[in-house]
């Protein structure tokens, strides 16, 4: 396997040496390319006290393209499927070498604060967030409790 | 402090900005790889990471971009405040990495010659290091062989120096010994002289005196008378009478005494006993310094091998040396340190080419036709040192000059460090290698990444004072200049002492020795006669199978009838006349079908002790079953077996439907009842062989005599023939014991001494005595041969009477071997041609002797080896063709052994009785030959019995004729000549008898007569050398003379083809059998290469083989094979049936370790080279053990790794002891 690229050498360090609030990301000892990521749910929002954790894979030709990022832990949110494929813009076509694995992750945290129906994932989280947005903050919370939360 | 340093860090890489591009959004990123990676190339855009806005790339990429010059001057800036060292990559370039294919800043490795980036490369570094670290415990192992041949090199020197004053003493000796024989036999003369001077004056003065006194008296007598004899004096008659008687007296004393004139006249004449210009030629070279290798240095008479072998090492280190060098400058990929200097970087491939040409221009019609060959001719080796070393310098300085910046170059170390040998220099005299060491011990790092020092072979512990770093660098083209120049004036006087200072004087003298024994004038006649000869009998051969049928038919009848019981006696009439009649077919039945059946049936009908009366007659067979066949049938069983099972139809003109049937089950048949001829035999026919083989004697006895008194009645001079008989064989009943017959010391005595003499009473009763030097002795012979060429007009005359086809005009003046051989089979009648060739033979091998005296006497050995040889091999088939539809000679030969044999001799040496008078020596050969044959029951089995001690052995390591690199195949060629593979000299060697360098041909390559390390060879009865090619995989013919005939085989494994075809023969019929080994199997061709069958099959079980090496076949056509890797010698019949196996693996007496070379000898006897375990081998026909010697080592008798073994004809086991790359002869 080629050498690691000084960027993603740097961005790791810098991740350990500085680490974001609420944002805990680790390489995985057998591939410095693959991040354990825990992600604390945002204050004030349907999933706050939760510990969500996701995957990051950061692709070959990164940062050129977009890493990859999964969640692991069931999460209520319409712009997240049940397979914790993320609908974000930045993971798509907004990719920017100028982000970070960082940037990525705080916009993850930032999605959770503020979901998106109208860009939806899955649909029937969106629908119910867009018709009856308290009974989808409230399945959010329980979901938050259930997945989130016992460990 | 902190944003300040990331505002000069580039958000895509993170890293400072390297080449800040500007965008005209008015962010800024990295050029490479950052702006790069960017570009969406479809849509010729780059769209900024920090704001997204999209840009269109200028048409020459993104480079178009205004680099962002205020950022790199804070760049600048900041650098400059924090101290921080300048970005080593600034300036670079980005490539891709030619291992992982990474981009970034690469740089060339000089492990793989490539760009690659920093990690590759300290990964390859690391490769470099472990293999240094391997390769440097592989050099300590080696170290000791060096150390060795130093060691043997320093004996060597005082062994040199012993044996050089010891050949100074001796000569000293001699020089004395001459000088007092000279002066005592000077004073002796003089003092004889004196004396008869003294005695003769005194007898003259006495006689003088005595003359006077007379005259006085007589004077005064005469004066008295005169006055007084008158009338005056008175005078008594009894005076008178006295006086008168006084006076009577004195006139009868006058008139009788004479002076004894010649008494007095005998003048001295002082007669010199030799001609005193031989006398003085003798004495001017009554010795010469005989240097047995052609390049040695000059020295002692017998170089030890050990010194031999060891300068050809150091000959082949300087030619390594070389080779390395040339390398370098044929090959682009040469990894190999030699003749670069550490740390140097190879130049340039470009750069290099035309360097090379101007190299190879300078003497480029040599090396291309050489650059294959390993190993050089001296003169043109030390020729191209000189321009190698030229160019290397030049290339060096060019590439000093060429140099990467930021790379150190080690500076040449002094020349005169070098290893002369190798090339190769102290690593410590490096100037750079001791800067690392001294680096690494004052644990200063250095900043780079550079491979610490390798470790190192032979670093001294003290440093060369060496030239700082800096001043290194700038050395300038001037130094190099004068660098190379003493590079160069060190080279020369380096190279000088390499080279022999007595070489020319040494060639002289070699060309001079060995001057070709066959002189010009043979050339022509000889080489064309052979030729055409030659040419005649392949297309006889070619066509065999038709044309034979009918003569075959013809021919055979007598033989057909000869086995009925009632006719032995007109037996031998009629064979006589069919043998005369048939003068005109006889062409064709020398083609190798008429043999084959002659032969066929003399193995049949005395192959095993009771013969198959079937086959013994074709006219039984004919009779038998198979009879519709008529002459189709029997033609087939005309042609050998071979050819036979290969072409079951030989096209038979009375086609019936069962015919073809029938010849193959009487081809069968045949073989079958060979079988049976060998295992169960006909009881009832057995006295009726006898019978036959019985009256086989009335012919041949009565042809001889016939012969005789032919030769008696044409030659009236010569002796009656019983005479000679008795004459010639006497002396072999004297030499009876198995006498030093070819020792040169007494052959000399004997061929020369006593037993001419017995010869001689009647024609040259005085030879000895008259000519008592071998000097003269050789005048008188040749004189002796002219008179005898003038008589043997006559005696051809009568000889080529009834012949027509044979060429007359070999003349035995100009005969060679290869007339012999051209008379041998061109013509078709016997006896008298047996001896004219013979004693042709005999002229020639006389004619050239006076050409190198001092091995004259050998020559007379090898003369009688020669006529041996051809009783053996030709004799008998002389006669044999005489009467050939008989039984052949063969049958003959072994039905009734050795009788019958020396009736054979007994007519042949015959023959040689008559040149008695004019040929001392043929006489003696037939004698010895006649003796070895008496003596044939038990004589070669003590003559190998006592085979133990090296007679001499030939060669030693080394590219100059007569010399080897791992010599493998040998064969014994026509007049006993030694041929030796030189395998990895891609060449054959042709020495005679005596280890003399005859010839040689053949060079590397695939071409036609080229080689490519040859292993076998083998000499068919008419001279052709056949090769066996193993590397090309073929095998390949060449004429006597050494002339490329034709090849035949490729790689492969079917039939036909080879896969490293190793040991090769050939048997009396000239079929060619193959040694195939890594096809476990033996083929078998006919000798115009059409194969004809093969045998064996990888594996142990009987019949089966695993490395076949080397090949043998028997007088009685038994294929001995050395079934090496099964330890073991596996016996065939030609038809590849296993007849028996002998030997296991051990070192016991009868075990072998993979044996290679076998030979058999004409008696049968066995010869093994068992390789492994170093020691020859010999077993008696039935293969039970009769003795081994030998052992592990390189003096005398000793062996390294053996290889082919011969026999030749006089009982000489001759053996290629490879690693000691020699051949010894004992």
């Amino acid at each position: 396997m080629a050498a690691l690229p000084r960027r993603i050498i740097k961005e790791t360090q810098r991740l350990m040496q500085e680490p974001v609030p609420g944002i805990s990301a680790v390489p995985s000892e057998t591939n410095a390319r693959y991040f354990h990521v825990i992600v604390t749910g945002p204050e004030d929002s349907p999933f706050e006290g939760g510990l969500f954790k996701l995957e990051l894979f950061l692709p070959e030709d990164y940062p050129m393209s977009a890493p990859k990022v999964r969640f692991i832990t069931k999460i209520y949110h319409p712009n997240i499927d049940r397979l914790g494929r993320i609908c974000l813009d930045i993971l798509k076509d907004k990719w920017s070498p100028a982000l970070q694995i960082r940037t990525v992750l705080l916009s993850i945290q930032a999605l959770l604060s503020a979901p998106n129906p109208d860009d939806p994932l899955a649909n029937d989280v969106a629908e119910l967030w867009k018709v009856n947005e308290s009974e989808a903050i409230r399945n959010a919370k329980e979901w938050t409790r259930r997945y989130a939360m016992d460990n | 402090m902190e944003q300040f340093e990331s505002l000069l860090t580039c958000c895509v890489c993170l890293d400072r900005y390297r080449n800040p591009k500007l965008l005209p959004c008015q962010h800024s990123f990295c050029m490479e790889p950052c702006m790069d990676g960017l570009v969406d190339y479809v849509r010729r855009q780059v769209k900024c990471p920090e704001c997204r806005a999209e840009h269109r790339i200028p048409y020459q990429g993104v480079q178009g971009f205004p680099t962002n010059v205020t950022l790199q001057r804070f760049l600048e800036l900041h650098a400059q405040i924090a101290g921080e060292l300048p970005d080593p990559t600034a300036g670079q370039i980005m490539e891709r990495c030619n291992v992982c294919s990474e981009k970034a800043y690469c740089a060339l490795c000089a492990h793989c010659d490539k760009k690659v980036c920093d990690d590759c490369k300290s990964a390859h570094m690391e490769v470099l290091r472990r293999e240094i670290v391997r390769i440097n415990n592989q050099v300590r192992r080696g170290m000791n062989r060096l150390q060795d041949i130093l060691g043997v090199v320093e004996r060597n020197t005082t062994n040199l120096q012993t044996n050089c004053a010891a050949v100074a003493g001796e000569v000293d000796e001699i020089h004395k010994r001459l000088a007092k024989a000279l002066k005592d036999r000077t004073d002796f003369l003089r003092t004889e002289v004196d004396r008869y001077l003294a005695t003769e004056l005194r007898n003259l003065t006495h006689l003088k005196d005595n003359l006077e006194l007379e005259l006085s008296n007589i004077q005064s007598n005469c004066d008295l008378a005169e006055k007084h004899m008158n009338d005056d004096t008175e005078w008594e008659d009894t005076e008178l009478m006295d006086t008168k008687e006084i006076f009577l007296k004195t006139v009868e004393f006058l008139r009788n005494f004479d002076y004894e004139a010649g008494d007095y006249n005998r003048r001295v004449r002082f007669i010199m006993t030799h001609d005193p210009n031989q006398l003085v030629m003798h004495v001017a070279s009554y010795g010469e310094l005989n240097i047995t290798q052609p390049n040695a240095y000059s020295g002692g008479l017998q170089p030890s091998q050990g010194l031999t072998r060891s300068k050809s090492d150091h000959r082949l280190a300087t030619q390594f040396r070389q080779q390395e060098e040339s390398k370098n400058y044929y090959e682009n990929d040469e990894p190999i340190l030699g003749g670069r200097k550490f740390g140097e970087r190879r130049p340039p491939p470009p750069e290099r080419h035309t360097r090379d040409y101007n190299v190879t221009d300078d003497y480029s019609g040599y090396e291309s036709e050489h650059r294959p060959r390993r190993f050089r001719s001296r003169f043109v080796r030390s020729h191209q040192q000189d321009n190698d070393s030229d160019t290397e310098q030049s290339i060096r300085s060019a590439k000093t000059e060429k140099q990467e910046k930021e790379k150190e170059k080690v500076v040449d170390t002094e020349d005169a460090t070098r290893g002369p040998l190798s090339g190769i220099f102290r690593l410590s005299d490096c100037p750079r290698v001791m800067q690392r060491i001294m680096d690494a011990e004052s644990g200063k790092k250095k900043e780079k990444k550079e491979p610490p020092p390798p470790p190192k072979p032979v670093v001294q512990p003290t440093p060369q004072p060496r030239r700082p770093p800096p001043a290194q660098r700038q050395q300038s083209e001037d130094d190099e200049i004068t660098r190379l120049k003493r590079q160069n004036k060190g080279a020369a006087s380096s190279q000088e002492p390499d080279r022999p200072a007595p070489r020319p004087v040494e060639e002289e003298r070699t060309s001079i020795a060995r001057k070709p024994p066959t002189p010009a004038r043979e050339a022509s006649s000889d080489g064309e006669s052979d030729e055409s000869v030659g040419s005649l009998q392949r297309t006889q051969q070619r066509k065999a199978p038709p044309p034979v049928q009918k003569p075959a038919a013809t021919g055979r009848r007598p033989s057909a009838d000869a086995p009925t019981p009632h006719r032995p006696a007109a037996r031998a009439p009629s064979t006589e006349s069919s043998a005369s009649t048939e003068s005109s077919g006889s062409a064709v039945k020398h083609t190798g079908a008429i043999l084959t059946i002659a032969e066929l049936k003399a193995k049949y009908c005395s192959g095993g002790p009771k013969p198959n009366p079937r086959l013994c007659s074709t006219g039984n067979e004919r009779t038998a079953p198979v009879t519709t066949n008529g002459t189709a049938g029997g033609a087939q069983r005309v042609q050998s077996r071979f050819v036979g099972s290969q072409r079951p139809t030989p096209a038979p003109a009375p086609a019936e439907p069962a015919h073809d049937e029938d010849s193959d089950t009487s081809s069968e048949e045949e073989t079958d009842s060979s079988e049976e001829s060998e295992e169960e035999p006909a009881p009832q026919r057995k006295p009726e062989s006898q019978a036959m083989a019985r009256s086989d004697i009335g012919p041949l006895l009565a042809r001889s005599s016939n012969a005789r008194s032919d030769a008696h009645d044409n030659k009236s001079k010569d002796p009656p023939p019983s005479q000679t008989r008795y004459r010639s064989r006497q002396p072999s009943q004297t030499e009876e014991e198995p006498a030093p017959r070819y020792g040169a010391g007494s052959s000399y005595n004997n061929r020369y001494g006593s037993k001419p003499r017995e010869e001689e009473t009647t024609s040259s009763i005085d030879d000895d005595s008259k000519y008592p030097t071998a000097r003269s002795r050789y005048l008188a012979l040749k004189e002796r041969r002219n008179r005898l060429a003038r008589s043997k007009s006559s005696h051809t005359g009568f000889g080529a009477g009834d012949d027509d086809d044979q060429d007359e005009p070999v003349s035995p003046t100009t005969a060679s071997p290869s007339a012999y051989l051209a008379a041998r089979y061109g013509s078709g009648t016997g006896g008298s041609e047996l001896s004219r060739s013979r004693s042709s033979h005999a002229l020639k091998s006389r004619e050239s002797s006076p050409e190198r005296p001092p091995t004259g006497e050998k020559d007379g050995a090898a003369l009688s080896s020669w006529a041996r040889y051809l009783k053996n091999k030709y004799g008998s088939r002389g006669k044999e063709r005489d009467t050939s539809g008989t039984s052949s000679s063969a049958s003959r030969r072994l039905s009734l052994g050795l009788p019958l044999r020396s009736a054979n001799e007994l007519a042949s040496s015959d023959d040689d009785s008559k040149n008695a008078a004019g040929s001392p020596i043929s006489p003696t050969a037939a004698t010895a030959a006649v003796a070895g044959f008496a003596a044939a029951g038990s004589s070669p089995r003590s003559q190998y019995l006592q085979k133990r001690r090296l007679q001499f052995s030939v060669g030693s390591r080394g590219s100059e004729p007569g010399c080897f690199t791992w010599p493998r195949g040998i064969a014994v060629g026509p007049d006993n000549t030694m041929v030796v593979a030189d395998s990895s000299n891609h060449r054959v060697q042709v020495f005679d008898s005596n280890g003399i360098f005859i010839k040689e041909f053949g060079q590397y390559g695939s071409g036609e007569g080229e080689f490519d390390c040859l292993a076998g060879v083998a000499v068919n009865r008419i001279g052709q050398y056949i090769i066996a090619d193993r590397y090309n995989h073929r095998i390949q013919v060449f004429d006597p003379q050494g002339r490329f005939l034709r090849a035949f085989g490729s790689q492969g494994t079917g039939d036909g083809k080879f896969n490293y075809p190793w040991g090769i023969t050939t048997d009396a019929l000239g079929f060619i059998y193959v040694c195939d080994k890594e096809n476990h199997r033996v083929q078998v061709f006919q000798s115009d290469g059409t194969f004809v069958g093969k045998f064996g099959s990888f594996g142990a079980k009987l019949g089966q083989l695993e490395h076949p090496h080397y090949i043998a076949v028997s007088s009685t056509n038994r294929v001995l094979v050395s079934d090496s890797n099964n330890h073991r010698i596996q016996v065939f019949d030609v038809n590849g049936r296993v007849l028996s196996s002998f030997g296991e693996e051990g070192s016991e007496d009868g075990q072998f370790k993979f044996p290679r070379g076998v030979a058999v000898d004409d008696q049968g006897y066995i010869v093994v080279a068992d390789s492994g375990n170093n020691r020859i081998q010999i077993f008696h026909p039935d293969g039970t053990f009769l003795r081994a010697f030998g052992s592990w080592g390189s003096g005398d008798g000793e062996f390294k790794g053996l290889e082919g073994i011969a026999v030749m004809t006089g009982g000489n086991i001759i053996v290629c002891d490879r690693e000691n790359h020699r051949v010894q002869v004992f």
